[in-house]
């Protein structure tokens, strides 16, 4: 490509929040432009399941923004010529000690403070929901609010409404250098030629720290690898997402709810389980840190189908058709990084959504297009800063 | 004389029944039909049956009875080389007098065609109808079947509708056409496992092995680019489908 590009913005990544920035940037008339170096949801958001969870967040400001997040689902949904198999089914989290209950109960306390639909279920009760859970489990929280949606078909729609507004996406093209001159970025040097502008955002995933040092920041971003299973596609069997009390607590570091044994705990094993559209469960996952390798392995493989009989016995019987892993853009808290860094005027992050990319896209979208437009947000991203790790 | 040789000359004036039955089978209902006693099983009901022709007045109830088929009417009284065999046919389609049909022998062969001449149906509770066939008088004794609707054979190659490309499915596990795949390609993919992820195909109970070269080329095709920079589909465990619970280590 020999010509010369430019555009007003450039959002690097074509992921589910470069996606979604690009949506809500479009819809305010910006001419945006991404550059994916391979394909859209070719990274995290291509290898994730599709849990919209609010009952997993970790309370405080990001629960709060998961929660303006999944209130921006339906609208977008609506908005979008793909059917991205949006399904607010609700979600339960089981408990298999009674100190795990425990704990799920005070949590739904504070949740339902926060303004969510929780409720404690009894064995009895969970019965209902999910029948033939494993006698093993003492009881459960169902949260309403919980959603599912499929992942690369919300990105696909994503990045299609936009370039119906006008969004150029240019696949295949990777970022070699950003240029910056008196402190302001102008100049986004790819594989299929420079792009002039004076926007970049960051939503590069585990890409990020690269992407950083073109800039000489340091985005602390480790790829964390998750692994799932996918069984072979069934009747309605699961009417909800359901996961394990380990799985919020290898997620959001909770030492009450952490798995027992030390492969478990290598491995970061949590239950879940969720069926798609298409009819198939995807059950996970891990929580590892093992550099880019997004190889699935026997043992995690083993212990994932192992942990799921356990929680749901009767999903022994289904056929295994394939399992994959997925690397999330992991920062030193586990919660994105959104804003700008100090110094390089026109820079922006969108990333570090670790495996809350796809809940937490859309508000991601609206908040960092209102900051790169107007300068400022409708809802405070400080806690989420760069320098709140310094 | 046997009772065949018997039969074939009787046959010259009038319809006579033809027994080529010769199986020691417990089933006697065509001793029951003939109200002539021509045909006797007696006490050992696996005893072929005895047949007499000279008592055979050829009303046909034998022919609906027999339910091994093994009995027809031959009547070669009409002469002119030609003879008429009577046969029980038990399909539900209709039988035109007057149409064709396909004579069939013993082992189904075709031997050529036949004129329906006469249809009747014998019992009244019973379904089969009897088709009075005029063939060659050389095939009398060959014919053992037919195939009504001489038109349909012709009629079925005209019914054997080209497949039209909207229904040629790529990917048989999930159900998506050749014509769905170009459309996805046309979405403006430049990975294969992007479009494999938003199309499903390949994302089924096989996990690509029948269509992932398909869908390949035509990705190929449509970014001209080689069968290399394409690739293909990643490949991960448990490459064909397992047990959960043999990957949990329940069973050995």
């Amino acid at each position: 490509m020999t010509d010369v590009l430019s555009s007003e913005v450039v959002v690097i990544g074509g992921g589910v929040i470069g996606a979604a920035t690009a949506y809500f940037l479009c819809k305010e008339g910006a001419e945006v432009m991404i550059v994916e170096a391979d394909d859209l949801s070719s990274g995290a958001s291509g290898a994730c399941d599709g849990f919209v969870s609010l009952q997993t967040k970790q309370l405080g400001d990001y629960l709060e923004m998961a929660r303006e997040s999944a209130q921006l689902f339906p609208p977008i949904v609506e908005d979008l010529e793909v059917d991205v198999e949006y399904n607010r089914c609700g979600g339960l989290m089981l408990a298999r000690t009674a100190d795990q209950l425990k704990e799920l109960k005070a949590r739904a306390k504070k949740l339902m403070a926060a303004g969510l639909e929780v409720e404690i279920l009894s064995p009895s009760e969970l019965k209902e929901r999910l029948p033939e859970v494993s006698k093993d489990v003492k009881g459960a929280s169902f949260c309403a609010d919980d959603s599912q949606v499929n992942p690369y078909k919300f990105t696909l729609g994503l990045a299609q409404k936009a370039q119906e507004m006008g969004a150029i996406i240019l696949k295949g093209c990777k970022v070699e250098n950003i240029v910056v001159t008196n402190n302001r970025v102008r100049e986004v040097d790819t594989s299929v030629g420079s792009i002039h502008s004076r926007r970049v955002i960051c939503a590069a995933g585990t890409g990020s720290n690269q992407i950083g040092k073109m800039i000489i920041v340091d985005i602390p971003i480790l790829p964390q690898r998750g692994q799932i299973l996918v069984t072979e596609s069934r009747e309605r069997l699961l009417d909800c997402i359901v996961s394990g009390a380990e799985y919020l607590g290898t997620k959001a570091n909770l030492a009450e709810l952490m798995p027992d044994g030390e492969e478990a705990l290598k491995l970061g094993l949590g239950f879940t389980a969720e069926q798609t559209a298409s009819g198939n469960i995807l059950i996970g996952s891990t929580r590892e840190f093992v550099g880019f390798d997004n190889n699935t392995t026997p043992d995690a493989i083993n212990a994932i189908a192992k942990n799921a009989i356990d929680f749901l016995p009767w999903i022994k019987d289904l056929d295994v058709i394939r399992s994959f892993a997925g690397l999330r853009p992991y920062s030193p808290d586990g919660l994105p990084i959104l804003g700008m860094v100090k110094g390089v005027k026109g820079f922006y992050m969108a990333t570090g959504h670790a495996g809350d990319g796809i809940s937490l896209a859309p508000i991601t979208g609206k908040l960092i297009s209102e900051l790169v437009l107007d300068g400022e947000t409708s809802m405070d991203i400080e806690p989420f800063s760069l320098y709140r790790f310094k | 004389m046997d009772d065949l040789d018997q039969a074939w000359e009787r046959a010259v004036d009038r319809a006579v029944a033809v027994v080529a039955c010769r199986e020691r089978i417990p089933c006697n209902p065509c001793e029951d039909a003939c109200r002539k006693g021509a045909i006797v099983v007696g006490e050992d009901i696996c005893a072929p049956p005895r047949y007499d022709p000279g008592r055979c007045d050829g009303c046909g109830n034998c022919v609906a009875m027999c339910p091994g088929m093994a009995v027809f009417l031959l009547d070669r009284s009409g002469g002119g080389g030609k003879a008429r065999i009577t046969l029980p046919y038990e399909m539900q389609d209709a039988v035109e007098e007057g149409e064709e049909a396909w004579a069939l022998d013993g082992a189904g062969e075709t031997l050529g065609k036949g004129k329906i001449v006469k249809t009747a149906k014998m019992l009244k509770k019973d379904a089969t109808i009897l088709v009075t066939l005029e063939v060659p008088e050389e095939w009398s004794l060959k014919v053992r079947g037919l195939r009504v609707r001489v038109m349909s054979l012709e009629a079925l190659q005209e019914l054997e509708v080209p497949l039209q490309e909207e229904d040629r499915l790529m990917c048989r596990c999930e159900e998506v056409s050749s014509e769905k795949a170009r459309a996805y390609v046309k979405m403006g993919f430049y990975s294969l496992g992007a479009l494999r992820r938003f199309s499903r195909i390949g994302l089924g109970y096989c996990q690509g092995r029948f269509c992932q070269t398909m869908l390949a080329s035509e990705l190929q095709a449509a970014t001209s680019r080689t069968p290399e920079d394409v690739g293909t589909f990643r490949v991960r465990p448990p490459v064909r489908p397992v047990k959960l619970s043999r990957l949990g280590g329940e069973d050995d």
